[in-house]
């Protein structure tokens, strides 16, 4: 009862919010009609069939969950900083605690919300991706388009990572400026410098620990499809793992969650608001 | 019933000692005033009590422990400046407090019109003036009925009118036998309104009671004539005069509360000073104060 009004009371401040709703109907646009693009991809690289794997079960999960790969990151890891820097900007984070919320209630009205945003775009993604699937695929069921289907939970850590980035970012920064560009910059191109220009220099390109920092755990839970192909080729001069496997990636994923959930909470204890 | 205890609490930002060891008791029923010149640490007291700043040492009970981490939904309170959601109105802004302070109203016109903005409640928060965005949060401190109310300069960067009101709503709030705290610079708003009142400067109490406690009984002279300087001369033989200063076109002094006023006059007749500005009052509680924190 106590998180169904917490998840109430979210509800009330942001329900008639611009930002958050343009973000949220952007997402919705984008999420099906972005796989689309895929019909104008009328010569498709050789290791492909033709552009119908785009759409088909099993393999339109994984390009539909890479294009929400994208739009969960940009769209929902930014109305997640939102959310929590708008709260600083517009001092109502020290009234709703001055209001009688404890810092505790404050901490989890944002981190359930967090959870329920993150079950609700699965929740687009598995439904848009049975619409595109039974549709393009000949003779498919829900059985089949659900037969041992991890996509879906694998959908739901990787949009859990990113919202979890965002959050410790908003949580650190406060100001929703700096926490945006932190954010987009860091996923972007702070971690992709700091894998393969500072650890990949000093480890070396083929340790495999290049690949577990959190955005690249987050990614490789629904990543780039082409990039499976691209491993089966043999080429001796490029001899290492593009991928974490989603067994590496979600182990990974987990980790990064809890300690970016942790480290906010213990963060937003201490300080003065 | 002791509403608030503060024990030694003390804050610093780097070298600048926000509050220093205060303690201060609050009984359940008082108007409590906290007095002190800006930057004396009022706000950052308030803001450790209501827990967005972290003391670095003392503690404070609210209640006596009765409602445990809780005690928040018992107190309304407006700390600097008033917080909403600048993109709903002021039914919809009151609804997050109510939710917030586990209520389950749905149904604000009551207050809205005690604050006299019933008829602009469907209007945007940040389409208010600065008086009504202070009288929607004064409202918002009567949700749940709190026990203590807690105001924070509620008139700073009002015009007059907006003043009157939240001044008229204040001494409302006040007759409804709430404890309330308020603290401002504004001497005599204080005055007017509490009966208790605590003096604070650079973070420290300088002196604490009741408004007529804290106010001596010497009684204030102001006395002018034609040559002011002749009138100090002859003022300063009058036996028990103290705090002798030269105002614009008289003199100011204090005289013990027993001294007949009347002597006064005829010995300063007696010495040849036909006076031209003749007043004897109380003291107010603004020269008690600048008396309290004068260096």
């Amino acid at each position: 009862m106590k998180y169904y009004n917490l998840l109430v009371t979210e509800w009330l401040k942001f329900r008639k919010n611009a930002v958050v709703s343009l973000l949220g109907i952007m997402f919705l646009v984008f999420m099906p009609t972005s796989i689309f693009i895929g019909k104008e991809f009328k010569n498709v690289p050789p290791q492909l069939p033709n552009n119908s794997i785009f759409f088909e079960f099993p393999s339109m999960w994984s390009y539909l969950g890479y294009v929400g790969n994208w739009l969960v990151f940009f769209f929902i890891g930014l109305m997640v900083i939102y959310m929590i820097t708008s709260e600083v900007g517009y001092k109502t984070m020290r009234q709703n605690i001055i209001s009688g919320y404890t810092r505790h209630d404050f901490y989890m009205s944002k981190m359930t919300s967090t959870i329920v945003l993150c079950l609700f775009v699965t929740f687009m993604y598995a439904v848009i991706g049975l619409g595109i699937g039974l549709w393009h695929t000949e003779g498919a069921d829900l059985a089949y388009a659900f037969d041992n289907n991890w996509a879906i939970p694998r959908f739901f850590l990787m949009s859990l990572g990113y919202c979890s980035i965002g959050f410790f970012i908003a949580f650190l920064l406060r100001r929703s400026g700096i926490a945006v560009m932190f954010y987009l910059s860091y996923v972007i191109l702070v971690e992709i410098i700091l894998r393969w220009g500072v650890h990949g220099k000093m480890m070396g390109f083929k340790n495999s620990s290049i690949n577990y920092y959190p955005a690249n755990s987050f990614e490789d839970l629904m990543p780039n499809p082409l990039f499976r192909y691209a491993e089966a080729i043999p080429m001796e001069d490029l001899d290492f793992d593009f991928l974490l496997t989603y067994g590496q990636a979600a182990i990974s994923s987990v980790i990064y969650i809890s300690i970016f959930f942790g480290l906010s909470y213990f963060m937003f204890l201490k300080r003065d608001i | 019933m002791i509403a608030l205890s503060i024990n030694n609490l003390s804050k610093s930002y780097g070298r600048i000692k926000a509050v220093q060891g205060l303690n201060l008791e609050i009984e359940k029923g008082t108007i409590y005033g906290l007095l002190g010149p800006n930057g004396s640490g009022k706000t950052t007291t308030l803001g450790m009590i209501l827990d967005i700043i972290k003391p670095d040492q003392g503690t404070y009970q609210w209640f006596e422990g009765k409602y445990g981490d809780y005690h928040r939904k018992k107190v309304g309170a407006i700390l600097e400046t008033p917080n909403f959601y600048p993109y709903l109105d002021a039914t919809e802004n009151l609804k997050i407090v109510d939710q917030i302070k586990g209520g389950k109203r749905n149904n604000f016109d009551d207050l809205l019109e005690l604050v006299n903005l019933l008829h602009r409640k469907k209007s945007k928060f940040r389409a208010y003036s600065l008086g009504m965005k202070q009288r929607l949060a004064i409202a918002a401190t009567l949700l749940g009925d709190p026990e203590v109310l807690i105001f924070d300069e509620p008139t700073n960067g009002l015009d007059p009118q907006g003043i009157a009101e939240v001044r008229n709503v204040m001494t409302e709030i006040a007759s409804m036998g709430k404890t309330v705290l308020l603290a401002s610079h504004i001497l005599h708003e204080v005055e007017k309104i509490c009966d208790h009142v605590a003096i604070i400067k650079n973070g420290k109490l300088l002196a604490t009671g009741l408004v007529g406690s804290i106010l001596s009984d010497d009684i204030t002279i102001e006395v002018g004539s034609h040559d002011l300087d002749q009138l100090a001369t002859v003022l300063s033989d009058f036996s028990n005069i103290e705090n002798l200063s030269r105002k614009n076109t008289w003199l100011e002094c204090t005289i013990p509360s027993d001294t007949n006023v009347e002597e006064l006059n005829k010995f300063l007749f007696s010495k040849g000073i036909v006076t031209n500005h003749f007043v004897s009052r109380k003291r107010k509680l603004e020269e008690e104060f600048l008396e309290i924190t004068k260096e």
